[in-house]
């Protein structure tokens, strides 16, 4: 980089420079904007019919018609402010924002930009159709709507690249990870094995040293031993297994035996209930290995975050041929701005964490073309949660 | 504890002298006799000197590793049976030490449970023994 250079340009102020975006353009539409804002409705329907009844485009929205007026609202705000404006830097953060919505939500690139094109021409038809008797106000407010849309194809586009450069960086670390893990993890097991083998031992000679007992206190440290050993273990297999990346060998088995696997290897402290509504009908074709350890990394996660004591519930309902689980803690829930790192290898806010735990399960998923993500805060989103949710809520959909 | 109707002879071998003596300390107090070598070489000068029932032997050891040494001892028409422990137990580890005629792969940490019951098995049905695991002891 050169020091001494201009500052540098945004990312919108460079696109809007190519393209020749500027105040007149603003002004244009702004000006135009009473005789457009009707049609909006017969505009945002036609956008999501076209997405609804498409088999394939149609998998990213799985929340019901509630959703679909959740994202036709969105999308009249959207039309809104891209014809208002101001087109500022504002204006740009909050696109992207949207635009992270859709990579989140699944929505596949090729739609997205389809899906624009749709908006694009309806929104021309309406200007032309309007300014007709004035051919050249017509051809200056049509400008500034292809120039506004171009915009917003650049700004969807960069957060598809984002999202895309992010999981790279992802990748490239858990490769990283991997070469660690394979060592350090061999190193450890072996000290551990001793310490497990002579606790062992130990507990052989005090159970026929002290026949009937032995002294309690002694016979709890060295259950206090085992265990901790046991736990470090099963850091060493987590991390393990996100290095070695398995294939998983799925079988159908009932969601509910799921649960149950991964609530028995979380070993959840006494207080922690769990409440769910499974149907005892409800299968998942998953690797009940791999899967119960997803479970048990989001309990034990949920049982930190309410410090032992409270209730984890669980929601459930069909999402396609797939299961959604909507697993939400009663705790202070995840702060905002660390919300989109928390499945990133290595990241924790924990003061014991390895940040293993949630990019295990995020690849955990990946491997069984299911999901796992956070669901928007309410305070933050006007996406509702159940009525228990005050805390965290992660949506896996298996 | 069930004892071993005669003293039959295992072989402990890992370059963590600690966790083959804890090993052999176990099987000690099971009935069996065992000798430690903390390495394959070790191992197979140790072999000729007296007669053993099986041998248990890490993956991963300096020199030969626990295939290698099994591939030795098997070559001279030698059936002993063999017992591999691996902290990596992927496919190819697997397969490496089965074809060298490992009866048992275990895995790293070794369930204690697991290993007696693995050791008795292929004391039963010698190397050939066609149990092979590879899924973690704890879950």
């Amino acid at each position: 980089m050169d020091q001494a250079g201009p500052p540098a340009l945004t990312f919108f102020e460079r696109i809007k420079d190519y393209v020749r975006f500027t105040a007149e353009d603003s002004a244009a539409l702004l000006e135009v904007l009473p005789a457009v804002q009707p049609h909006f409705v017969p505009i945002i329907d036609d956008f999501y019919d076209a997405i609804l009844t498409h088999q394939d485009a149609s998998k990213s929205i799985t929340g019901g018609p509630e959703q679909v007026a959740r994202l036709k609202k969105t999308l009249t705000d959207w039309l809104l402010e891209l014809v208002s404006g101001p087109h500022d830097e504002e204006y740009f953060l909050k696109r992207a924002r949207i635009g992270r919505m859709h990579v989140r939500i699944g929505l596949a690139q090729e739609y997205m930009f389809t899906a624009m094109n749709r908006i694009r021409v309806r929104l021309l038809n309406v200007v032309y159709g309007h300014l007709m008797p004035w051919p050249e106000k017509c051809s200056a407010t049509s400008r500034a709507f292809e120039k506004i849309l171009d915009l917003e194809l650049a700004i969807m586009l960069e957060t598809y690249r984002e999202s895309l450069l992010s999981a790279n960086r992802a990748a490239e670390r858990l490769a990283t990870i991997g070469q660690f893990a394979a060592g350090i993890g061999h190193e450890l097991r072996n000290p551990l094995g001793v310490v497990e083998s002579s606790v062992f031992l130990l507990r052989q000679r005090l159970g026929s040293q002290a026949e009937g007992g032995g002294d309690p206190k002694v016979l709890k440290h060295i259950d206090r031993i085992g265990n901790e050993v046991k736990r470090a273990n099963k850091t060493i297999t987590d991390l393990l297994e996100l290095a070695r990346n398995r294939a998983p060998t799925r079988e159908a088995m009932s969601a509910q035996s799921l649960l149950e696997l991964g609530a028995s290897a979380a070993n959840l402290p006494e207080k922690i209930d769990i409440s769910h509504d499974v149907a005892p009908e409800t299968n998942v074709l998953v690797d009940a290995g791999q899967m119960s350890q997803v479970f048990s990394n989001l309990f034990i996660n949920a049982a930190q975050a309410m410090n032992g004591k409270g209730t984890i519930h669980i929601k459930t309902r069909p999402a396609g041929t797939k299961v959604e689980f909507r697993i939400t803690d009663e705790g202070p829930g995840v702060p905002l701005d660390v919300a989109h790192r928390i499945f990133e290898p290595l990241f924790t806010t924990k003061a014991k964490g390895t940040g293993i735990g949630l990019s295990l399960c995020r690849r955990i998923l990946e491997a069984h073309e299911g999901t796992i993500s956070l669901a928007p805060h309410k305070k933050h989103d006007d996406e509702t949660l159940g009525a228990e949710a005050r805390g965290a809520t992660f949506v896996v959909v298996v | 504890m069930v004892q071993a109707p005669h003293l039959l002879r295992i072989l402990v071998v890992d370059d963590h002298v600690e966790l083959a003596e804890n090993i052999a300390e176990i099987l000690d107090g099971q009935g069996y006799y065992t000798e430690v070598a903390e390495s394959a070489e070790q191992a197979l000068a140790c072999l000729p000197k007296q007669a053993f029932d099986a041998l248990i032997t890490d993956f991963r050891l300096p020199g030969l590793n626990g295939a290698e040494l099994i591939a030795a001892v098997h070559q001279h028409g030698n059936t002993l049976p063999c017992l591999v422990m691996s902290a990596f137990t992927d496919q190819e580890t697997v397969e490496q030490a089965r074809t060298a005629g490992a009866g048992v792969v275990l895995p790293k940490p070794v369930n204690i449970q697991a290993l007696l019951v693995a050791l008795h098995q292929i004391l039963e049905t010698g190397a050939d023994a066609a149990l092979v695991s590879t899924k973690p002891a704890t879950v």
